[in-house]
């Protein structure tokens, strides 16, 4: 039997709105999650997917897709790639593992919204295969750590680590609860696929999946390919939907929520990719800093993304750019600092070599974080490691929930930005995170920070061991140096020969 | 006397931390409780100099024998501290 073209039917077969009487199409589709924005049906029937996917096209092709991945990881099950990665590697998988795997389960049933409340029939089709293909990120990235587990009690966070109170599982949740958790379906559609997945995700694990291979690990590599594959078709739901709610006189309301989420996710990433590009990455496996990266494949994307729709760049633009080279090296200065508090051993990326790296890529970094780490190594050197270790809690933001930070030694411009809201004083780490509470602030004033819990008398003993105990920190699981210091040595050396000459 | 939590954002540091104060200490006092998570661990003592203390967006210090109590600074407020070349 003759089948028909795929385009012969498609448009016919995903129209599937009708006129609803028995209920009225309020009841059909609550405004509260489906996110109408007072639009009827019809004008969420011109919604038109730029990729136009059948069912049964999907599944020939998602089975190809996990054979690939799974042969994959069968064929080097017995290669000792874990065992023998630099142990910077291994913290890479730690950390991505952790933040990601659950989170992917979280967005599949941010998709099952979309799929059910969306009033555009093309968006439900598309997410319903989004939704399948975040279930199967989640199977994916729980089951390929499993078979490390037994050899390392850190990689038990890749399924744990969404159960805890670990402070940047707090930030992750923070965020995730606002882009995808707490939204209606147009909402998620713009704030997850267009803003988190289009603007970041989708190049990020096209970041990713290039560094493991160039670190040799071929099964994670697989795997990250395989996901990204998904990621670039499904990022694709928020566009079409962007367009509608412009022709039809939302543009603002459609501009607020990317402005809202790219600052977010920026900010996520500028703590989880920023150190593992410029700091955990070994040396000759970089090919780009963290700046270029983002700048290429992040920046010069989005930015056409954006004004292709006929939004404009987010107001705050002027600032992210200048960011990109700051906010990321205190990151991860703020997150090796507190390492005991990380799943993870951060590497801490700071060799001779690896800072005439970083002097290159961000003119100014030895004046500046440079001048930090310098006491930080005379510690390690001189075996001063109390002083190498914190004693207080850092503060951080009441939006991002990180580190509020800035750069420090010669261009030191740390800042609060504080705002008092209902006799409570909120703190910001950027004018940007405190212009996000305050277009909504019922939204997120009742939320207590790790550092407002702590003040709250939720975290006992009020020490370090009562803030690990809290965070679900066990011991064998709390980070310290990856490389247990051995990059001290050449400090030492650097020091003999010195005394000799 | 009672408790006291300020945000300490120490000059030359890179993130502001939690410092516990009492509401009785002096502002060499709280510069000192900052300094214990600042110098040594990421910022160099610098002897020539003292610690003063200004509100954020200040440029006038507090003065260095003023209490906590007698301040105005709220819980949680950020407080710079700010080294001073010493008169000698």
């Amino acid at each position: 039997m003759a089948v028909l073209n795929r385009m012969d039917w498609y448009d016919l077969a995903r129209s599937t709105n009708w006129t609803p009487s028995y209920v009225s199409e309020d009841e059909l589709f609550p405004p509260k999650l489906s996110g109408d924005f007072g639009l009827p049906q019809n004008a969420w029937e011109k919604y038109d997917e730029p990729y136009k996917q059948t069912y049964p096209e999907y599944v020939k092709v998602q089975r190809e897709k996990d054979a690939g991945a799974y042969s994959v990881k069968a064929a080097l099950e017995r290669s000792r790639i874990f065992e023998n990665a630099d142990p910077g590697w291994k913290s890479v998988m730690k950390a991505h593992y952790g933040a990601i795997a659950r989170g992917e389960y979280a967005a599949a049933s941010a998709e099952a919204r979309m799929m059910r409340f969306s009033k555009a029939p093309g968006m439900r089709n598309m997410s319903t295969l989004g939704c399948l293909d975040e279930i199967r990120h989640g199977q994916m990235q729980l089951y390929f750590p499993h078979e490390h587990v037994a050899k390392d009690r850190q990689m038990d966070w890749a399924f744990k680590a969404y159960d805890t109170n670990e402070w940047a599982m707090i930030a992750a949740r923070h965020f995730f609860d606002d882009i995808m958790m707490t939204r209606d379906a147009i909402s998620v559609s713009i704030m997850l696929t267009f803003s988190f997945e289009t603007g970041f995700t989708n190049m990020q694990f096209l970041g990713l999946a290039a560094d493991a291979a160039e670190a040799g690990d071929h099964t994670f590599a697989n795997l990250i390919s395989s996901i990204q594959t998904d990621e670039s078709r499904h990022a694709q739901i928020g566009g079409p939907a962007l367009k509608v709610l412009i022709e039809n006189g939302h543009k603002a309301e459609a501009q607020k929520r990317v402005d809202i989420a790219v600052w977010g996710a920026w900010k996520l990433f500028s703590v989880l990719t920023g150190p593992i590009m410029d700091y955990y990455t070994p040396l000759a496996h970089r090919k780009q800093s963290f700046k270029e990266f983002m700048e290429e494949w992040i920046v010069a994307q989005f930015e056409r993304a954006l004004t292709d729709m006929g939004l404009d760049l987010p107001w705050y633009w002027d600032i992210f750019l200048n960011d990109l080279s700051q906010t990321h090296h205190g990151m991860h200065l703020g997150a090796y600092y507190w390492r005991p508090t990380l799943w993870w051993n951060p590497a801490a990326g700071i060799t001779p070599d690896e800072r005439a790296w970083l002097e290159q890529k961000y003119p100014g970094w030895n004046d500046t974080w440079g001048q930090c780490w310098d006491v930080f190594i005379d510690n390690v050197v001189d075996g001063n490691m109390e002083k190498a270790y914190p004693e207080t809690l850092p503060a951080v933001c009441n939006m991002c929930q990180l580190p509020i930070l800035g750069t420090p030694g010669k261009g030191w411009n740390v800042k609060d930005y504080p705002l008092e809201y209902n006799g409570r004083l909120y703190h910001f780490g950027s004018e940007v995170d405190r212009w996000v509470f305050q277009q909504e602030p019922e939204r997120y004033a009742g939320h207590l920070s790790i550092v407002d819990r702590f003040l709250a008398g939720m975290i006992q003993p009020m020490d370090l061991n009562g803030a690990l105990h809290y965070m679900n920190l066990a011991p064998g699981e709390i980070g310290d140096d990856a490389h247990n210091y051995a990059w001290a040595e050449v400090y030492r050396a650097m020091r003999a020969a010195k005394k000799a000459s | 006397m009672a408790l006291f939590p300020l945000l300490s954002n120490f000059e030359g540091d890179f993130v502001l931390q939690l410092v516990a104060v009492d509401t009785e200490n002096t502002m060499d006092e709280v510069a000192a409780a900052a300094a214990v998570h600042s110098v040594g661990r990421r910022v160099r003592a610098r002897p020539d100099c003292i610690m003063r203390i200004r509100r954020q967006g200040s440029e006038d210090f507090l003065p260095r024998t003023m209490k906590v109590s007698e301040s105005g600074l709220k819980p949680t407020e950020t407080v710079e501290i700010i080294w001073e070349a010493a008169r000698h």
